[in-house]
């Protein structure tokens, strides 16, 4: 490449683009994503291979496995999709299973174990386990047949009696495990078999007189076997105890701290929950949902056989295994306890209607719950680590050839020492000064990794101070009219400290895009920002799926994962202006006033964006296919711009980067400090036109002072460097020709203050 | 192995496959002592290889072989047609590598001595020389790549070399070992014949199937020095990162890597590092708060490890990420001093070997 064909790609402005290819400059609607069309790559030798390559990453959108996967509901979307599947093929098996009513009496039967499994799931979520279940369901059936038929009580008495029979046998083990802190497993299995003896014990004796008697009340037929609005009585009744249930786990005090139990019981004791309290209870309530269960139960069949709610226990626990309960306690819904009941309902009677034997149907349900119970334990062991190997899911990124930077290449990339010589501020006393800024008391601010905005005294800035202590990671930083510094905090979002040092939120949230997966509607990783003539805040954020701590992933997607962002004062407002940009950096409000300039890091290039006027929502390059990486842009006292250049590309991650699957198995096999990473020990700055010419470069050849700079802002003929890893800032004399001695940004952009 | 396992491996990363580098651990732990050693010349000339005789140290700078004086200063011994790729003293004499392709003997009971091909096979890469009584061991790293390509025979996964043994008095050539990945140092310990097989970092003994001396190294062992005291100084020229174990199972990245980019830029050991702006740089070695860590993964290295007479390593000396006396790959003891080139700083660096082993506790 040579000279003037490097210079001539750096200076082609946005109206008169001469590529064919790039249907640029572009209307966009706001927040609408952005094509990644907006540098040429026509120059590269593509194979056939490669660019199925691009088309499939194009194409297939890989990132959305991992967002999906690490939303919560895909835990209740699993057994969804076994019951989907169950349905499906009970249908394809079994002519007429689904038909009407089979329907109503899968629901009835459903409504009366379903109400067990709510019972027991709860024992499970805070960390237990109930086997008495059936047991107690056989003594429940027995009392409130006895106080029907033989001792023909009032229907409302008959009820509330087998509850608190329930509640007593279900409160002999609260007491048992919650107070005495006897093992759950050991302890139901005993009561189990208490519960089933009594029980043995009160059909031998009563069973004849029970039979001869017949309930003469038609509310008891009615929730035994009676319909409203076409939907059995169990069924509405369950309806309503799921809701209430929901309503209770999710949204009620005692929800929480059924959970925070099934989590952690030390760490809810010292939180202060009474753990043997709550414990206890939810055996009650296990005991009283048998109870009304087993109520509807002898309702409809009036059975006193030696049999009833024998190996109860089993098909509830499968169902609620299945529908991932998980055994370790502290997870859970109601959602799943119903999808594992219907699941485990239709594959019995489905088994049942197949004609299979008994034995069969018995070797089924242990076999599903034996799946479940070690699907369970892996999944929940290993979900965070599978969710973190497919969230990472690098792209196609083709830049053409970096133009050559180096001792002689002869072109504005020459390699200098102009950077040599800097004035050192603040040695040690700073920790990752990423941008800096000065007033129009030539004071000195910049950010630093502990949440600080530092403030370093004029004139000689030897004196520092913290300014104020925001959190998060300060980043870009504006002053608007009236002196309020404007600060892009990662982490947190927009902020403004007042010129009495006060710390004010500007903005954390922006509209939610509809199709996004990833909650895009918080501020992840605000970057920079520039405020516009009116007082909007115009910042970037660099993406929506990393947080800064790992913002290197980000950069190794490649992806455009960025957006630029406006806060409008006179509303209070946050709204997306442009999407899917690659890692959108510095912003710098252009002269124009109408437009601002914005830095693509990992595209590479700088863009600028009409907000106002006759072009607005044009977005066109001004820079493309630099040699390194944009970082910060801020203005000239000439009327040009400075813009930062973290590192430079170096060619084998330019390669990298069109290799997609290459950089997803170095993600998954290599520890983050062995990974490629842009070559950030190399940096410079460099002035460019608002027509996208490149003026001259400065670059500190030996790396000793400034290896990194990601900022720079020019105050009074001095050029100050600030650096997002370095432990300094910078700060070099302009030569007397090149800059006016009076400039001050805060006087060029608002004018002297009254 | 079968099939099956190697996908699985392959798909898994384990076996063959795991991309796991062993740690600088016991005699391996790090120091500085490289780094701050003395040095004797600056801003040597393509220097290659250290010998030594009975009056002092030579050196192999590119065509031409010089002596080095206590003082540092430099006279020209020898001028060959050629870079001078191997130098080892022999009878009196001085036999010397050229271009890797020919081996030539100046001076001594077997002047005029010259070999271009053992066993029906031209020499290509010769990188190092050592001798046994009128045996001349010969180190031919490569089949397919000259002395300076060994960054393309790494990357092309080269097993083509050998070690050939000539005797000098009978005129008698042949291969002591084969199918090599890169061979690069030969040491005569007493009736063994010790072999750096660069690619596979180990050490090993000559022979078909050469029993191991020294394996499972950090780094790509190079030449090695007879130690005082018995044993071997081996020098080590860049160690491993396990970025470049991974791009080395990669093979439609390393071709593309091998194809379009100079080797300078290449994912892969280097004898130094910062030397050209558009570098790959690691996530670890992100220069922060002014300084480089000195455990980042190394580009490139400089280690010398001290070899025992059963071939254990006794200690090492090291100029560890964060500093440039790196790609070590000759030495030499004169008494109690050690002469290190590290070739990646062009520079001779000694070292006070007793006072050394007092620091390290030895």
């Amino acid at each position: 490449m040579n000279i003037q064909d490097n210079r001539g790609s750096m200076r082609r402005a946005s109206p008169t683009r001469q590529s064919d290819s790039l249907p640029l400059p572009t209307q966009i609607a706001p927040g609408r994503p952005f094509s990644a069309k907006y540098w040429t790559s026509a120059s590269l030798d593509k194979t056939m291979s490669e660019t199925l390559v691009k088309l499939r990453y194009r194409y297939w959108p890989d990132h959305i496995v991992g967002e999906i996967l690490s939303k919560r509901w895909t835990e209740t979307a699993i057994p969804v999709a076994v019951l989907i599947a169950v349905i499906w093929f009970l249908a394809q098996a079994i002519p007429g299973y689904f038909s009407g009513g089979q329907i109503i009496e899968t629901l009835r039967e459903g409504g009366e174990i379903g109400l067990i499994v709510l019972g027991l799931s709860l024992v499970i979520m805070v960390g237990g386990i109930d086997l008495s279940v059936g047991s107690m369901f056989a003594i429940c059936n027995f009392v409130a047949l006895l106080l029907i038929q033989l001792l023909d009580l009032p229907m409302g008495l008959v009820i509330v009696g087998t509850m608190a029979v329930g509640a007593l046998l279900g409160g002999f083990n609260g007491v048992l495990i919650g107070y005495l802190k006897l093992r759950a497993f050991l302890t139901t299995l005993i009561t189990l078999i208490i519960f089933r003896a009594i029980y043995d014990i009160l059909i031998l004796r009563y069973s004849t007189d029970i039979a001869a008697e017949l309930p003469h009340s038609a509310v008891w037929d009615f929730i035994g076997a009676g319909d409203a609005f076409g939907l059995p009585f169990a069924a509405i009744l369950l309806g309503f105890l799921a809701v209430g249930g929901h309503f209770f786990l999710s949204r009620l005090r005692h929800g929480w701290h059924v959970m925070a139990i099934g989590g952690s019981r030390r760490a809810a004791h010292n939180a202060g929950i009474a753990v043997r309290r709550t414990v206890a209870l939810t055996y009650v309530a296990s005991g009283v949902l048998t109870a009304m269960s087993a109520s509807l139960f002898a309702s409809r069949l009036g059975t006193l056989g030696g049999d009833v709610g024998q190996g109860l226990e089993v098909t509830v626990l499968t169902a609620a295994i299945l529908g991932g309960i998980s055994l370790g306690g502290g997870k859970g819904s109601v959602t799943k306890a119903l999808v594992g009941t219907f699941v485990v309902l239709l594959v019995t009677n489905g088994l049942t209607a197949l004609s299979a034997p008994g034995g069969l149907t018995k070797m089924v349900l242990a076999g599903t719950l034996l799946v479940a119970a070690t699907f369970d334990i892996r999944w929940n062991r290993n979900r965070q680590r599978f969710i973190n190997s497919v969230y990472v899911s690098p792209t196609y990124l083709a830049l053409p050839p970096s133009p050559a930077c180096g001792p002689d290449t002869g072109t504005v990339w020459q390699l200098n020492d102009k950077l040599r010589d800097v004035e050192v501020i603040g040695l040690g006393q700073v920790e990752g000064p990423e941008d800096i800024i000065l007033d129009s008391k030539d004071n000195l601010y910049c950010g630093s990794r502990f949440g600080d905005i530092m403030r370093f005294r004029a004139p000689d800035y030897k004196e520092v101070e913290v300014f104020a202590h925001i959190g998060g990671t300060p980043l870009g930083m504006a002053f608007d009219k009236d002196e309020n510094l404007y600060v892009c905090v990662a982490g947190m979002g927009l902020y403004r400290v007042t010129p009495s040092r006060e710390v004010q939120k500007v903005t954390d949230e922006t509209n939610r895009r509809w199709n996004s997966i990833v909650d895009d509607s918080r501020l992840r990783l605000a970057d920079d920002l520039d405020i516009a003539p009116d007082g909007r805040v115009f910042f970037s954020e660099a993406s929506i799926r990393y947080e800064m701590s790992s913002h290197m992933l980000d950069v190794l997607e490649a992806r455009g994962n960025g957006r630029i962002v406006c806060w409008d004062p006179a509303t209070n407002k946050t709204k997306t202006m442009l999407s899917g940009l690659h890692f959108p950096n510095g912003i710098s409000i252009a002269p124009d006033g109408q437009s601002l300039f914005f830095a693509l890091t990992t595209g590479c290039s700088v863009m600028r964006y009409w907000f106002d006027g006759p072009r607005k929502g044009q977005v066109a390059p001004v820079l493309e296919n630099l040699p390194g990486y944009p970082d910060n842009i801020n203005l000239a006292s000439d009327g040009n711009y400075w813009l930062a250049l973290v590192g430079l590309r170096s060619p084998t991650l330019d390669l990298a980067n069109r290799m997609p699957g290459f950089r997803k198995r170095m993600t998954r096999r290599l520890p983050v400090d062995e990974w490629m990473f842009p070559q950030i020990n190399n940096g410079c700055v460099l002035k460019f036109t608002p027509e996208g010419e490149i003026l001259e470069t400065l670059w500190d050849e030996h790396k000793l002072n400034h290896p990194m700079i990601t900022s720079m802002r020019e105050h009074k003929g001095s050029l100050f460097l600030g650096g997002l890893v370095n432990n300094r800032i910078g700060r070099y004399t302009l030569p007397k020709e090149q800059a006016d001695p009076g400039f001050v940004q805060y006087q060029h952009r608002w004018g002297t203050k009254a | 192995m079968n099939i099956l396992a190697r996908t699985r491996d392959r798909l898994l990363g384990r076996g063959d496959h795991a991309i796991t580098v062993p740690v600088f651990d016991g005699a391996l732990k790090p120091n500085q002592h490289l780094q701050t050693a003395e040095v004797v010349i600056d801003d040597l000339v393509d220097p290659n290889d250290l010998a030594t005789d009975d009056i002092g140290l030579l050196l192999a700078s590119g065509s031409t072989v010089v002596r080095i004086a206590a003082n540092g200063a430099q006279s020209e011994v020898l001028r060959a047609t050629g870079r001078v790729t191997a130098l080892a003293t022999i009878e009196g004499g001085l036999a010397v590598a050229i271009d890797g392709r020919e081996v030539r003997v100046f001076g001594g009971r077997h002047d005029g001595f010259r070999v271009c091909d053992v066993a029906g096979k031209p020499l290509h890469c010769v990188n190092a020389l050592a001798v046994r009584g009128d045996v001349l061991l010969l180190c031919d790293g490569s089949r397919n790549r000259a002395p300076d390509e060994w960054r393309h025979d790494l990357m092309e996964l080269g097993r083509s070399g050998r070690v050939c043994e000539i005797d000098l008095s009978k005129g008698l050539a042949r291969e002591i070992a084969t199918g090599l990945g890169y061979a690069f140092g030969v040491f005569a310990n007493d009736d063994e014949v010790w072999i750096s097989e660069s690619w596979r970092h180990r050490v090993r003994m000559s022979g078909e199937v050469g029993r191991k001396v020294l394996s499972e190294l950090p780094g790509y062992p190079s030449r090695m020095a007879p130690a005082m005291g018995g044993g071997a100084w081996l020098t080590v020229f860049a160690c491993r990162t396990q970025l470049v174990e991974f791009v080395l199972r990669e093979p439609a990245y390393r071709k593309r890597m091998i194809a379009t980019i100079e080797p300078d830029l290449w994912i892969s050991p280097q004898i130094a590092s910062d030397l050209h702006l558009q570098e790959p740089l690691q996530h670890a070695r992100v220069k922060t708060l002014g300084m480089i860590k000195p455990w980042a993964p190394p580009r490139s290295y400089g280690l010398v490890i001290r070899l025992g007479v059963d071939g254990s390593p006794q200690y090492s000396l090291h100029s560890r990420v964060d500093g440039n006396h790196h790609g070590v790959v000759a030495c030499a003891q004169l008494g109690d001093w050690l002469y290190v080139l590290s070739k990646g700083a062009r520079r001779l660096l000694r070292l006070p070997i007793p006072q050394i082993e007092q620091e390290l506790g030895r």
